[in-house]
């Protein structure tokens, strides 16, 4: 069956009534999941799981994908509002979309994701339906030394991180190393820096380490400056609750930079949408006009993330449906889930049981518009969220804190960590240290760290084993010169100074 | 911008991660650098550790050599720290607390605490919060999301 | 020979139920039961437990809710502690697997060991391949071993900790054929089968219902099982000491375990539920579809497996070089 027919036949799977209903019915319980913390789409849907053993395959998957993809778009809100993040995906999106928050543009940001997640999640699925088997043969072209180079691309751009300082922005970036490195080495099974605690042996969460350092110290250092009644001035009027024009023009570079690093970082198996979107905020900011802008509520900022870990889910069903090879935790349940309804994901997938895979795909169009639709009229409702006087919405969010930490794994302890990153988070912004780098390091750091060893394994120590490679040296190569872009003006001024 | 905490913050800063390189670089120099099968556990966190190390150590001698600014000279503000501190000591005692007494009494207790104390409003404006914020957590995410949280001796 | 041995097991469990003084109270639980994982949502542990509370409502056999706990990282050692302080209470239970008995041996933290909780039932086996690409020169597990030897520390092969069962397998074929290769640890089961189907290790040692959709494209290879007999799924593929390996097989078990100082009557409860569990329409096809090696075993056999297991797992992992502890 060639892609047309297939999709064609697809098309008239996912329109049959029940299957549209439970397209609605996944997309809905996934905004859901992704803006409140404590539910993650994996866990919801090991949950319902077992619901659907009593439906058609085909229905089943729609269902529980959307919640997937569903949990992406809504995962943004409340990084965007309370600077809290309420996916791994979406904490990026706490850098840019909170501060347009703060300016009174929290429904701008809000419309803005809404609108690039819609973008880029398109553009992942039409490049999910066009390419499936080429790309993921592609994919298993990616072997180490690719990761590393990938990791080293994304560090580099944290120099752009960086702000005033690039000392302080270093050395936040080092201690994000050093956090990620907690816990059980992979290839020794040594444990490094867990003081004797075993509830340290697995690491550190990100999540515990993002809610702490972004929405618990943002709640401190607001209360510390008494930023009294209402948290942010939330304009009236409903043109003031959308994105402008202006702004929708910004983003322009932003959709088609998060559309494509999603999708292409979305299919490989050993780094996911939290990379993505760090590493697409990155690009975006290193061929802004106005880089030293980012940080401070650009809508690019918000775009460039939202959009890439929303196509990040186009390319992460590639190896899923082609290959039968999970890429991470939510995508392992999905592939548990086809496993156990007999449709068995792999090379023949698309020829033996073409119902759930055109299916499943001409769902994710349609899945795609009902999220916009679903997403965008409640923007103004959301913003409205900013009105709770700030006595009752700080707590709040430490409530809110408190159980996005505790179900990462169900225990205390990692409450406790919440509070002292809590504290840390604010240390660092009176000491005027900026924490996005500190957060970058530690979601790349662990990844880097495995890939380079990796791959001087394969190599049996040769270092040349990273430059040998062509995408890999490639990469290297735009580490490099992301590196030494910033100095390229000074240089020039030292030049025409000289002349 | 938030205001800067002291005069010679960077120093205090660059002796804390200083002396946090220095801690990881001993620490991670016990374990395996480079094992015969490639680099060891300690490989990482060695080159890490010395560059924060020199990144310290470069942040407290730029202290010495820049002017210093207007801002970095303004007083200390005591009253802002004081609020934030006892936020936070009120945050951490509760996820204690939560062992014992549960995720919803000690939230609510929590939120009590911070719009009397920390926000100071009247008692009773404060009492509702808490048991109204309680409550609201109580029926989204025990009632609607059946979210397991910190159960303590009450059963709730 | 798995239906016989299953239906010794049922035999003596039965006959052990029925000599149960009648005298004492039975126990029937009241409360939701918190079945406790170690790996997150969609990981191994994760997965069996769903199937088997599911296996369980389907066939009603319990007459109150039982709820999955996650209780992730270090290697089982969060989610054994946590059983571990739950000390005589009736409504916890958990699903332990070869790292619960591996990571106490090398851990220092990892304090809680399988003889300080109280074991109910061992449940599955899980079987394992032996793995090389389609187009790879090898087509036997003699030429592989061949290969290996001919060029010590050039091969490579893909796999999860060095505690896991892949490594555990490395070790003993090294240790029979003298041959030297790399193990190169990647986090997930993905990454580990993307190296191999790159083309960038050269090896690696496969759970068969990852293994079983490659194969049948024609991208996969398998050159032997790592199981004492053959499976139904694959009766051509030879097993290790069919191939010319006679090597201990590392298990990979999976089973119920509870917390230290379970009441005779909770025990003989859980027994029996499992047992039922066991037997039940949902449970079979779980293990139909997940290709897994079924062997119920009483509580006094799985404990006996479970010290026999830890003195093999001791030897293979000192051979190895890994530092134990305890």
């Amino acid at each position: 069956m060639d892609v047309l027919s297939g999709l064609a036949h697809g098309f008239a799977v996912a329109f049959e009534p029940a299957n549209l209903m439970w397209c609605l019915v996944g997309c809905f319980l996934g905004t859901v999941v992704g803006i409140l913390p404590g539910l993650g789409p994996a866990a919801t849907i090991a949950m319902l799981l077992p619901m659907t053993y009593g439906m058609s395959p085909t229905a089943g998957i729609i269902m529980l994908t959307g919640i997937y993809y569903g949990a992406k778009y809504g995962g943004s809100t409340t990084s965007i509002l309370l600077n809290m993040p309420g996916e791994s995906s979406s904490v990026v999106t706490c850098i840019d979309g909170y501060q347009m928050a703060r300016k009174g543009r929290a429904g701008a940001a809000l419309g803005i994701a809404a609108i690039a997640s819609f973008i880029a999640g398109s553009f992942g699925i039409v490049a999910l339906s066009l390419m499936a088997p080429p790309i993921a043969e592609f994919a298993l072209s990616f072997s180490s030394p690719e990761y590393f180079a990938l990791m080293a691309l994304g560090l580099a751009l944290v120099v752009l991180l960086a702000g005033d300082s690039l000392v302080k922005g270093l050395i936040a970036l080092l201690l994000g190393l050093w956090l990620t490195s907690i816990g059980t080495d992979l290839f020794t099974s040594q444990s490094r820096f867990t003081f004797g605690q075993s509830s340290l042996l697995s690491g550190l969460d990100f999540m515990v380490v993002a809610i702490g350092v972004f929405a618990l110290s943002e709640v401190l250092n607001s209360i510390a400056d008494k930023e009294e009644t209402q948290l942010l001035p939330v304009p009236k009027g409903m043109r003031n609750l959308l994105p402008s024009w202006e702004e929708l023009k910004a983003c322009r570079f932003a959709f088609v930079n998060g559309s494509v690093v999603g999708f292409i970082i979305g299919i490989l198996p050993g780094a996911g949408a939290s990379i993505a979107s760090f590493i697409s905020y990155g690009i975006e900011r290193a061929f802004s006009r106005h880089p030293e802008k980012f940080g401070t509520g650009v809508p690019e900022g918000v775009a460039a993330p939202e959009g890439a870990n929303n196509a990040d889910t186009g390319g992460a069903l590639i190896p899923l449906l082609t290959l039968g090879i999970p890429g991470g935790g939510t995508t392992a349940i999905l592939l548990s889930a086809l496993v156990l309804w007999g449709v068995k994901p792999g090379p023949l997938m698309m020829q033996e049981s073409p119902d759930v895979f055109w299916g499943l795909v001409a769902s994710l169009y349609i899945g795609n518009v009902m999220l916009l639709i679903l997403n965008l009229p409640m923007v103004p409702l959301f913003a409205q969220i900013l009105r709770i006087p700030v006595y009752i919405l700080h707590p709040l969010i430490l409530g809110v804190s408190v159980i996005g930490a505790y179900s990462v794994a169900g225990r205390i302890f990692d409450v406790v960590m919440l509070a002292g990153f809590g504290a840390l988070g604010y240390a660092m912004s009176r000491l005027k240290f900026p924490v996005a780098p500190l957060v970058l390091g530690f979601v790349l750091g662990d990844a880097m760290e495995r890939a380079l060893r990796q791959s001087l394994m394969m190599s049996q120590g040769e270092l040349g084993i990273l430059f040998s490679r062509p995408i890999s040296a490639v990469m290297l190569a735009c580490a490099v010169a992301v590196l030494f872009l910033p100095l390229l003006p000074r240089f020039r001024a030292l030049k025409v100074a000289a002349g | 911008m938030r205001k800067a905490l002291f005069k010679d913050a960077d120093v205090i800063a660059g002796s804390c991660t200083a002396a946090l390189g220095v801690y990881i670089t001993l620490t991670a120099s016990r374990w395996e650098v480079m094992g015969a099968d490639g680099p060891g556990p300690g490989f990482f966190p060695i080159g890490y550790g010395i560059a924060l190390i020199i990144l310290s150590l470069i942040l407290i001698f730029q202290r010495f050599t820049a002017p210093l600014t207007s801002e970095a000279g303004a007083a200390f503000d005591w009253e802002g720290f004081g609020r934030a501190a006892a936020t936070w000591a009120a945050f951490a005692v509760s996820a204690l607390a939560m062992q014992t007494a549960g995720f919803y009494i000690a939230f609510g207790v929590l939120t009590v605490f911070l719009a009397g104390f920390v926000f100071g409003k009247p008692l009773k404006t404060a009492l509702l919060t808490g048991v109204l914020s309680a409550a609201g957590f109580y029926i989204v995410f025990c009632l609607a999301l059946d979210v397991s949280l910190p159960v303590g001796i009450l059963g709730f | 020979m798995n239906r016989r041995n299953l239906l010794t097991t049922l035999v003596s469990l039965t006959a052990a139920l029925a000599a149960a003084p009648s005298a004492q109270a039975e126990f029937k639980p009241t409360r939701p039961l918190e079945l406790v994982v170690h790996s997150g949502p969609g990981g191994g542990n994760d997965v069996m437990g769903r199937a088997l509370i599911a296996a369980i409502e389907e066939a009603k056999l319990s007459p109150v809710r039982i709820q999955i706990s996650n209780k992730v990282g270090g290697g089982g050692a969060t989610a054994a502690s946590y059983i571990a302080d739950k000390k005589g209470d009736p409504n916890v239970i958990g699903i332990f697997t070869s790292v619960w008995i591996t990571n106490p041996l090398v851990q220092q933290e990892a304090s809680v060991t399988m003889r300080d909780l109280t074991p109910i039932s061992l449940m599955v086996l899980e079987p394992a391949l032996v793995a090389v690409r389609a187009d790879s020169p090898y087509k036997s597990m003699a030429e592989l071993m061949d290969a290996a030897k001919a060029n010590p520390g050039k091969m490579k092969q893909s796999g999860g900790s060095p505690l896991a069962r892949d490594a555990l397998v490395r070790t003993v074929l090294q240790a029979k054929t003298g041959g030297r290769w790399a193990f190169i640890s990647f986090p997930s089961g993905g990454e580990r089968i993307s190296a191999l189907l790159g083309g960038h290790v050269d090896m690696m040692v496969i759970e068969p219902q990852e293994a079983g959709e490659l194969m049948r494209s024609g991208k996969l290879r398998a050159l032997a099982q790592v199981a004492d007999a053959r499976l139904p799924e694959f009766k051509e593929i030879p097993t290790l000491k069919e191939a010319g390996f006679d090597v201990p097989n590392p298990p990979q078990p999976r089973g119920v375990v509870g917390p230290p100082g379970m009441a005779p009557d909770v025990l003989a409860y859980y027994v029996d539920l499992i047992a039922r569990a066991g037997k039940s329409a949902g449970w079979q096809k779980f293990l139909r579809e997940g290709l897994l090696e079924e062997k119920l075993l009483a509580p006094k056999e799985t404990a006996e497996f479970l010290a026999a297991t830890e003195t093999q797992m001791r030897g293979i992992l000192s051979e190895s070089g890994v530092k134990l502890v305890r």
